[in-house]
């Protein structure tokens, strides 16, 4: 286990390096190919009409004078070895992991994610647990009452769930919970080492409409995985061998239908811990996927691979656990 | 051209909605004065200060959907943040603080009066006040103009503001203070301080509009002890009458009031809530919702409200009449081009002109109340110096004329039309559906389009603001928006339409014009000390650059600002196009 680990862990750095130079190339090589020169490029953070001579300062400062593969070196040297950086009256050292300074407000990129980070979490931490033992619970209920009213009541609401998106249910949820019955007014994030119940009544909303949309997948998966395992022959023999149903049901039929779901759960959770980013924008929290909307609207490059980056790390890093919960779930897995 | 909040508000980014937020207001009396107000009706505040008030207290929170550019005075360039400043900077000039056109005047704010200019019109002299005091107790010099002056200049730490003082003073190649060699980084010749009240520039060349260039921000004064460089916009030392508590950027501003401020030397802002709080990155649905349930003050882009509250908004007799629709100085049109054959023959464009259904445009920007009055000039009517004119029966044959049009094509030489292409910002879905109307338009009579979409972000640096790039691609038409520097003639048109504007790159004169009558009334702008006599020429470019059919007007810009009933002072500053936010108070 300890040998499969580390060598996730090395995999993990070599994947991260693949999507650092693809991101990189796709903001400063593909222009280029496209005819475009680094004096155009430094145009994009510049003010309106500028003199050639603040074009050309720009482009010196940012570097874009400079071959693909040296600023990509300087960017990977930063990252390990911090870098410093000249900001006005005196140089300032950026510290590693050091991804550089945003071009639009000169602000270094780490600190800037670091502080939005608690923001994605408590989003997708708290909706992840609804929509995990929500969805989970309503798919399992669903398959053992096939065709009843609630199954399909439930699956209905899952399809409504999964077909709705989170813009139009969050702007629902606010415009009923927030302004006409203001059960939960004035949203916005507080944090939790601040004031753990506002914390946690700020977030109900974004929390449940995000768990909507993913527990409606989660329900029809679990549905029907189990519905699959409990035809099996074994679900069979665990009955007949005189086990109560409550342990037919949760250690014989759920424990193998959940294999899937967490290999899911895993994808689903690392991507929003790099950024809910509908969820961010539709109840305003300045989480990553505030700051990637930003950082893409600006073709601010070093925030852009920031949040990439980390993203990716987010993903890689869920699929290690996941492939380690497998061992858990199924006992027949082992590393 | 200031940018209008980044509808995005980046490259041509801006103009928005007060409100007061009830938040942490005083309820109790409604006390201070109410002389000379208006009732609170729909369109009270273009022209009349509604609730008018000196009361004192509470908390006025903005809202802001995207960022500001940057909270320093030096490196700014949207329309709501020159707005926003006012209430923690004072530069030499500001415009003055009271509704309708009186609100375009340039009048002193750190000077003591405007500019003192020399005969040969090469030297302008400003007193600033000698009694003004930062936030921290300490009084303000004219080395602290120059100073700030001096860091615009430093274009690789702020890049953003604009480009007026390498361009006019004499000594263009300044480096700025980092670079400053010389003893206190005072190297800047063409700005000297005599004494510490008094500051002069030196110009390379005449130019009469250089009141309205000191009105900018960047003349706000910076005391170089406290100069962070790119950091100073975390924490600008304060002369307005309130100066950051805490500043998280691009999340949260809060400020307080400074109280080191003095009404009397301030006159054009003041200082009446306990605490101003600006959340930023608020989705902008939100901040209708929050802003008609009375809990947030101010809509800060002041670009209006979306379309789901503007449905609420006319719907009710209520809440419209807590509304506005100013125009908010902002143009939105197509460029012409006068190079890329065939349109390189003024008649082909004439038959653009003639061609292009308006009203279709109208409702491309979103209709006569959300996206504005059909244009017939260049020049927006808030222009000083503007007149009325229709060269291409713009508002009396507003869906196009198909003879007209057709005749000007056979003057032209291309009797059964042409073929081109559109270029608009993809990312901009009113700019998406006027390029297609205008499509849809020009095939009545046979001039065959096809449609280029590139991002807003890369629009005028990579695209359509490439000469070659225009050439090369055949980019006939393209969509723009502009708004002025300052309200005459030379800050609207001196960027889009003088032949020495033309660049290679980030070219704002799209159309390239290089009209010799443009050009010489643009220059005697400069040299012209009669403000009436320099503001009569803004109609005769106008009409000059419509006679060559470089620019298609489309609409007058207009927004739908709702104004929250518990803002105080509220009216529409019409330089901003959005509400004076130097002035808010809460009941």
């Amino acid at each position: 286990m300890i040998t499969f680990i580390i060598r996730r862990l090395i995999a993990t750095v070599f994947l991260l390096v693949v999507v650092s130079m693809i991101t990189f190339a796709i903001f400063f090589l593909v222009p280029r190919l496209a005819g475009q020169n680094s004096y155009q490029l430094a145009t994009q953070y510049v003010g309106r009409n500028p003199t050639p001579a603040a074009v050309h300062d720009v482009e010196a400062k940012l570097g874009f004078n400079d071959p693909f593969y040296v600023q990509y070196g300087r960017f990977l040297k930063a990252i390990v070895f911090g870098a410093h950086y000249n900001n006005g009256p005196s140089s300032t050292y950026c510290p590693p992991p050091c991804f550089g300074y945003s071009f639009r407000t000169s602000q270094p990129v780490w600190p800037q994610m670091m502080s939005d980070a608690p923001v994605t979490l408590s989003i997708a931490a708290g909706a992840a647990v609804l929509w995990l033992v929500g969805g989970v619970s309503i798919g399992v209920l669903s398959a053992l009452r096939k065709g009843s009213v609630f199954d399909r009541f439930s699956m209905g609401t899952a399809l409504a769930g999964v077909s709705l998106p989170i813009f139009f249910t969050g702007l629902i949820a606010l415009e009923l919970f927030s302004y006409k019955w203001p059960i939960f007014p004035n949203v916005q994030f507080v944090p939790l080492t601040q004031n753990p119940l506002l914390w946690a009544r700020n977030l109900v909303l974004p929390w449940i409409v995000l768990a909507f949309l993913y527990a409606a997948l989660y329900a029809r998966l679990t549905r029907a995985g189990m519905l699959e395992t409990m035809g099996e022959d074994y679900i069979r023999t665990a009955r007949a061998k005189g086990l109560p149903e409550r342990t037919v049901i949760v250690k014989h039929g759920l424990r193998a239908a959940l294999t899937p779901i967490v290999t899911i759960f895993g994808m689903d959770l690392g991507l929003l811990l790099g950024g809910a980013i509908l969820t961010e924008v539709t109840f305003s929290m300045q989480g990553l996927g505030n700051f990637t909307i930003q950082a893409i609207n600006n073709q601010d490059l070093p925030e852009i691979m920031g949040v990439t980056l980390l993203a990716a790390f987010f993903i890689v890093i869920a699929n290690l656990v996941v492939d380690v919960l497998y061992a858990v779930v199924d006992p027949r897995v082992r590393y | 051209m200031r940018e209008r909040k980044r509808l995005g508000l980046a490259a041509f980014a801006a103009a928005g909605t007060l409100l007061l937020a009830a938040c942490g207001g005083s309820s109790g009396s409604s006390g201070g004065t109410a002389s000379q107000g208006t009732t609170a009706t729909y369109g009270a505040a273009i022209t009349g200060v509604v609730n008018p008030s000196t009361h004192k207290g509470g908390t006025l929170t903005f809202g802001d959907s995207s960022t500001p550019d940057s909270t320093d005075p030096g490196n700014t360039y949207y329309a709501f943040m020159w707005n926003f400043t006012r209430l923690y900077t004072m530069p030499l000039m500001t415009y003055k603080s009271c509704p309708g056109s009186c609100g375009l005047q340039v009048v002193p704010d750190l000077a003591t009066a405007p500019g003192q200019v020399s005969a040969d019109g090469l030297t302008w002299t400003y007193h600033i006040q000698p009694n003004v005091k930062y936030e921290d107790g300490t009084t303000v010099t004219s080395q602290d103009v120059k100073y700030a002056v001096e860091r615009t200049y430093d274009r690789s730490v702020f890049p953003l503001g604009p480009s007026y003082f390498p361009l006019l003073l004499q000594d263009p190649t300044y480096p700025g203070p980092y670079k400053d060699k010389t003893a206190g980084k005072m190297g800047l010749t063409s700005v000297t301080t005599p004494d510490s009240t008094t500051v002069v520039f030196h110009l390379a060349k005449p130019f009469a509009d250089f009141n309205y260039v000191v009105a900018i921000p960047q003349t706000a004064p910076v005391p170089q002890s406290k100069d962070t460089g790119a950091n100073y916009q975390l924490h600008p030392m304060s002369t307005g009458p309130y100066k950051f508590q805490s500043y998280q950027l691009n999340k949260t501003l809060t400020m307080v009031p400074n109280t080191n401020w003095s009404a009397a030397s301030d006159p054009n802002a003041k200082q009446l809530v306990n605490k101003i709080v600006v959340n930023m990155n608020v989705n902008a649905n939100d901040i209708d919702n929050r802003l008609m349930a009375n809990d947030l003050g101010v809509d800060m882009p002041g670009t209006g409200v979306q379309a789901a509250a503007r449905a609420k908004i006319l719907a009710s007799p209520t809440l419209k009449q807590q509304a506005d629709n100013p125009i908010s100085g902002f143009l939105w049109f197509f460029y012409i081009n006068s190079v890329v054959p065939p349109l390189n023959n003024v008649a082909c464009r004439q038959a653009v002109e003639y061609a292009a259904n308006k009203v279709n445009l109208q409702t491309a920007y979103g209709g006569p109340i959300a996206g504005g009055a059909i244009g017939s000039t260049v020049a927006p009517p808030t222009l000083l110096g503007y007149k009325s004119f229709d060269l291409y029966e713009a508002t009396t044959q507003p869906t196009g004329d198909v003879t007209k049009a057709k005749a000007a094509l056979t003057a032209c030489g291309h009797p059964s039309g042409f073929s081109t292409n559109i270029a608009y910002r993809s990312d901009r879905p009113k700019e998406v559906a006027a390029a297609t109307a205008l499509q849809q338009a020009l095939s009545q009579v046979g001039i065959k389009t096809q449609l280029h979409g590139y991002p807003a972000s890369t629009y005028y640096g990579n695209f359509a603001g490439v000469p070659r790039y225009v050439h090369s691609h055949d980019l006939g038409l393209a969509t723009g928006g502009w708004a002025p520097d300052w309200p005459d003639g030379y800050g609207f048109f001196q960027y889009l339409t003088a032949g020495n504007s033309i660049s290679p790159a980030g070219n704002t004169n799209i159309g390239e014009l290089n009209d010799p009558v443009v050009n010489g009334l643009l220059a005697k702008f400069g040299t012209t000390t009669d403000a009436a006599t320099r503001n009569s020429y803004t109609a005769q470019i106008d009409m000059q650059v419509m006679k060559d059919a470089v620019m298609l007007p489309e609409v007058y810009a207009k927004s739908l600002l709702y104004r929250n009933p518990n803002l105080t002072n509220v009216y529409v500053q019409q330089y901003f196009g959005m509400y004076n936010y130097a002035v808010l108070g809460l009941k």
